[in-house]
């Protein structure tokens, strides 16, 4: 070792006072960002929290059994939210079971062949600016396209909407989940003789599976809640579940046109519906997250 | 059959003298290969011929072109475009650079190791029946015993034969690689590359796996790339000293450790540069 001591190197703070105040700034401009850190997520927490609250006060006291079994009826005569509810589950399976087979094809090719190609570019290109369109943009599209040509709206049209709002989603999840996996994983499978198709669909898509997955259910928590796309599409129905040929009922679409009625028990199925609507997102997140974590 | 396989293990033990006229019949020849990354010549003229049932390692600083070979045999470089090999490597009369060859055939006679283990997200009995599958309809019963003959060659068995049908990501860094090993001779290949099988594990592991090399010689013609001189020493019969994408200098591996022809191999082996 050498003799060399901080105080004979040129330049150094060789004055206690000096290091010292320097040490204090740091210490304290630690602490302020902390302390700003913890207010900004206290406010978002407490946003959340708050939500929450008013929804489960304004939404319980309207739960009731005939909620789940009666459809809706007239302001004033009593009925429940069964055809919403069915509707909603219904045309977001349909626009889930539809919009990821295709995204999760979309992203294969993306992340698997399209690698420098020009087409790949192009469709990646759209498909974020397709995961970033207003989504009544969507609604749009399938009104012009499908409900106006055959002359009414439909279940059909609104899992359509869903659909392709859960294509973009899932393309960009597959993608990049995708991208994670080392490429000697790859080339291992390639190593024992495996076809290309192989290697994905047996090695990648299951090494992906967990980031995929999450994909898919941040597409469902998302179309489960959709509105604008509806309304344009199935448009809702307040008196029967509707059928894939004709208007249907929709949680999203019930909420927006009760709560905005002059009749108080339709006010009150509105805040039972967002209460339902969050639950079971909340739900479907939770069971998820255990049964991907019990796979592990 | 598996079971005669079988029958082929067991009772050659420990090591045995490396003999520098042991060399015999080649099991892959390879003459006057050029290999290209884009316009990078990565290979330049490399003539080898790896001998049946031996074991030859590639040794050379990083960079000198060991690795890029031993992707050359079983056509990995296919996977990425602007690579492309020029010049002949050839296997019973086929030239197996030829655009017309069944990779995937190939890939099964000429298995691969790497240097990092990749195991599959999946259980350790589906990651050695993963290959398998690709080339063979087995019974369940005939799988069982592929399964059973290719985790005891690859000295894995005892250790894992109560779970199976556990993850493979549970293994610690040796059996994963031991696991890759019994993945790539449960193919049955005649031919295995190893690419720095043993730089990710610690020295127990690496012993096991150097005498794991030892054994499967007796079936397989192996070559190996190490950047572990006392490695070549240990493992190979013939080595080949690899410098900035020529192939300096091959021979036996004692002639090569204790009077090598070329100053560059002498310096090399030596610790002198690399």
């Amino acid at each position: 070792m050498s003799a060399t001591t901080y105080s004979s190197i040129p330049g150094a703070a060789k004055n206690e006072t000096v290091a010292q105040r320097l040490s204090n700034r740091r210490r304290r401009s630690d602490t302020i960002v902390k302390y700003l850190c913890i207010l900004a997520t206290l406010i978002g927490l407490v946003m959340l929290a708050s939500i929450l609250f008013t929804l489960l006060v304004k939404g319980v006291g309207g739960l009731s059994l005939s909620v789940f079994t009666t459809m809706t009826k007239p302001p004033g005569s009593g009925g429940g939210l069964l055809n919403a509810i069915l509707g909603t589950l219904i045309q977001t399976v349909i626009g889930t079971a539809v919009g990821t087979p295709i995204g999760l094809m979309v992203g294969t090719y993306l992340a698997e062949y399209g690698q420098g190609s020009k087409i790949a570019d192009i469709v990646r290109f759209v498909s974020d600016i397709l995961l970033s369109a207003p989504s009544i943009l969507i609604g749009l599209f399938v009104y012009q396209f499908l409900v106006e040509p055959v002359g009414g709206f439909s279940g059909i049209a609104g899992s359509l909407a869903l659909a392709i709002i859960v294509i973009p989603i899932v393309v960009r999840t597959t993608e990049d989940m995708l991208h994670l996996i080392p490429a000697t994983l790859r080339e291992a499978a390639i190593g024992l003789g495996a076809p290309k198709w192989k290697m994905i669909t047996l090695i990648c898509y299951r090494s992906a599976k967990e980031g995929i997955v999450t994909g898919v259910l941040l597409a469902i928590a998302r179309i489960a809640g959709e509105t604008a796309p509806l309304l344009f599409t199935s448009l809702g129905n307040s008196s029967a579940l509707g059928g894939m040929g004709s208007p249907m009922a929709s949680l999203p679409v019930a909420i927006y046109q009760y709560a905005g009625s002059a009749f108080e028990d339709w006010v009150q199925l509105a805040w039972v519906g967002a209460l339902l609507i969050t639950v079971g997102v909340l739900t479907i997140n939770i069971l998820a997250r255990f049964a991907l974590r019990g796979k592990r | 059959m598996s079971t005669t396989m079988n029958d082929q293990q067991g009772s050659h033990g420990g090591v045995q003298v490396r003999s520098a006229s042991a060399i015999g019949k080649s099991s892959i020849e390879i003459s006057e290969l050029d290999f290209y990354y884009g316009t990078h010549k990565a290979l330049k003229q490399i003539n080898l011929n790896l001998p049946d049932k031996q074991v030859t390692g590639m040794i050379g600083p990083s960079g000198c072109g060991k690795s890029t070979l031993l992707r050359v045999l079983n056509r990995m470089y296919d996977l990425y475009p602007g690579q492309k090999a020029v010049g002949k490597v050839m296997m019973d009369g086929q030239n197996i650079i030829d655009p017309g060859v069944d990779l995937n055939a190939l890939r099964a006679r000429i298995g691969m190791v790497f240097q990092k283990p990749t195991p599959f997200p999946m259980t350790l009995y589906d990651n050695i029946a993963f290959g398998v599958r690709l080339h063979e309809k087995l019974s369940k019963a005939e799988m069982d015993e592929r399964v059973e003959w290719s985790l005891t060659r690859a000295a894995l068995w005892g250790e894992v034969k109560d779970r199976l049908n556990t993850s493979a990501m549970g293994l610690s860094g040796g059996q994963q690689q031991r696991l890759c090993i019994a993945r790539t001779i449960a193919v049955r290949p005649e031919v295995i590359l190893l690419d720095e099988p043993t730089s990710a594990l610690d020295p127990i592991s690496t012993l096991k796996v150097e005498e794991l090399i030892d054994e499967l010689k007796h079936d397989f013609t192996i070559a190996i790339v190490t950047h572990n001189m006392q490695q070549a020493a240990r493992c190979a019969d013939q080595v080949a000293f690899f410098y900035i994408g020529e192939m300096v200098e091959v021979g036996p591996a004692e002639q090569i450790f204790t009077a090598p022809k070329e100053k560059r191999t002498q310096e090399y082996v030596t610790g002198r540069f690399g």
